[in-house]
């Protein structure tokens, strides 16, 4: 008599836990720049689409390092493990210029960039005038500021980064 | 119905009279030090939730165009003060490598690495500089700097892509510049518009990139926030390809040069104790249980550090 019961309760207990695990869907938040909606579990495949950081996405399934998600626009597709998060990320306004040393050094300043024009124009200015303010202040060796010099204008664009990574079969790309 | 209005006004008027007491304080402090009024803002609405709080915060803001904290600072400021840093640090510590190649290595490695990190949205750069001292620091902005001899002790890419993840790490949780939020600095920047550097407000921002300098380059981070640096730069590592245990074996490593390699200026000095590191990195290693099948890298990581 005891055993069917027993049996009973095990068996609503297992089918309690199945319907909770399908029923919550797992929520993930694009964290990494350059991320790519894929259509299958795999770098190779075609892109559906680029997601921006910080967009949401429903976790469908798993299959190694890949997870298939869909997009609040209803996308479904692949994407790299590493490039998501149960977390959503903070996105930080680099178009907000605030009041920093851009405007508080007023006079050496030669614009109001943004920050994110800054980013892809410094390569182009060098060294900061700010920077080269400091340096002269301080009577800083002309061979640490063009050691300066060449750091900053030494970029990594995406296309870069990627032939790097595909070239070590890194993450995404690896076998 | 105006029982009602009598009672709403009444509300009203309690409400206005408390963020009037909540004003009060940060008003005070603010006409004797602005940067710690912002402070006092945050302690009364931490949440930011009132209104009427964020306006007079606003205002104050506005009024004389108060960084507020050293973290809110503009990207574009954070840099310059990040350009100033690494102008110091050439000086304390050594020129970049003569080897366009093993640069371009690195930057790009550094750079694949901080698309997965915390702060994925600014352009990082990465330099190895000629010196023997076991060290790697980040200037705020994004300006990393490794050393040779830190690099020459590595054996690959998965060990270099944690230490510099661990450095975009401090880049992007603003480290450095929590360090010296109280610097005159940002205090006195309130009451000008310009910066001359040869007058008294040119010292106070030469004061606040030489305390910079002394957490930087002696007396090091907070050690929480080494710790911090260390969870998240096996995390970004990790979420990039390549095997987090790669920070373990440079600590390893590490370990083993200290006793005799120079202190002064090094990761020996400036962060928390290797073994007190190492207990906390073999924790969060069992958040990786495929970190084992995860890129290393040996063969081209070897082909560059042969150029040192």
């Amino acid at each position: 008599m005891k055993k069917p019961l027993i049996l009973f309760f095990r068996a609503t207990l297992l089918l309690f836990l199945l319907v909770s695990v399908c029923g919550a869907a797992t929520t993930l938040y694009v964290t990494s720049e350059n991320a790519e909606l894929k259509s299958d579990s795999s770098s190779f495949s075609s892109t559906l689409t680029e997601l921006r950081r910080g967009a949401e996405l429903t976790l469908v399934a798993k299959d190694g390092r890949w997870y298939q998600v869909s997009t609040v626009t209803n996308d479904t597709g692949w994407i790299y493990r590493g490039k998501v998060s149960g977390e959503k990320p903070e996105i930080e306004n680099t178009e907000d210029a605030g009041a920093g040393l851009g405007g508080l050094l007023g006079g050496l300043s030669d614009s109001d960039i943004k920050a994110d024009a800054a980013d892809s124009s410094r390569s182009i200015r060098g060294l900061s005038p700010e920077a080269k303010e400091y340096a002269r202040s301080t009577g800083t060796p002309r061979q640490s500021q063009d050691a300066l010099d060449s750091v900053i204008s030494r970029t990594a664009s995406d296309s870069d980064i990627v032939h790097f990574l595909k070239n070590g079969k890194i993450g995404e790309y690896a076998d | 119905m105006n029982h009602h209005n009598d009672n709403s006004k009444k509300n009203d008027n309690i409400i206005n009279r408390r963020n009037f007491l909540k004003l009060a304080g940060p008003v005070a402090l603010f006409l004797s030090c602005p940067a710690y009024a912002f402070d006092l803002f945050k302690v009364i609405d931490p949440e930011g939730k009132n209104s009427d709080i964020q306006k007079a915060k606003q205002a104050l803001a506005g009024l004389t165009g108060i960084v507020q904290s050293a973290e809110k600072l503009d990207y574009q400021s954070e840099f310059t003060i990040g350009e100033t840093l690494a102008l110091e640090g050439f000086q304390r510590f050594g020129l970049p490598v003569k080897n366009d190649r093993l640069q371009t290595y690195v930057n790009t490695l550094g750079n694949a690495v901080a698309k997965n990190s915390p702060r994925p949205e600014i352009s990082y750069y990465f330099v190895v500089i000629d010196t023997p001292i076991y060290n790697a620091f980040s200037c705020p902005g994004g300006i990393v700097f490794v050393s040779s001899a830190l690099m020459k002790g590595m054996n690959n890419e998965a060990d270099l892509a944690c230490v510099l993840a661990h450095e975009v790490t401090h880049v992007a949780h603003k480290h450095a510049l929590g360090s010296i939020r109280r610097a005159k600095f940002f205090e006195s920047a309130a009451k000008i518009g310009t910066i001359n550097m040869e007058g008294a407000e040119g010292k106070q921002f030469r004061d606040m990139v030489g305390n910079l300098q002394t957490v930087l380059f002696d007396k090091g981070l907070d050690k929480n926030k080494e710790y911090e640096a260390d969870e998240s730069g096996m995390d970004v590592a990790y979420r990039t390809g390549y095997d987090p245990n790669g920070l373990i074996r440079v600590l390893k490593m590490l370990q083993q040069k200290e006793a005799t390699a120079a202190s002064k200026g090094s990761w020996f000095s400036t962060h928390p104790p290797l073994a007190s590191r190492l207990k906390k990195c073999y924790q969060w290693q069992q958040q990786y249980p495929d970190a084992n099948q995860m890129a290393t890298t040996q063969h081209r990581f070897l082909t560059y550090r042969n150029m040192l």
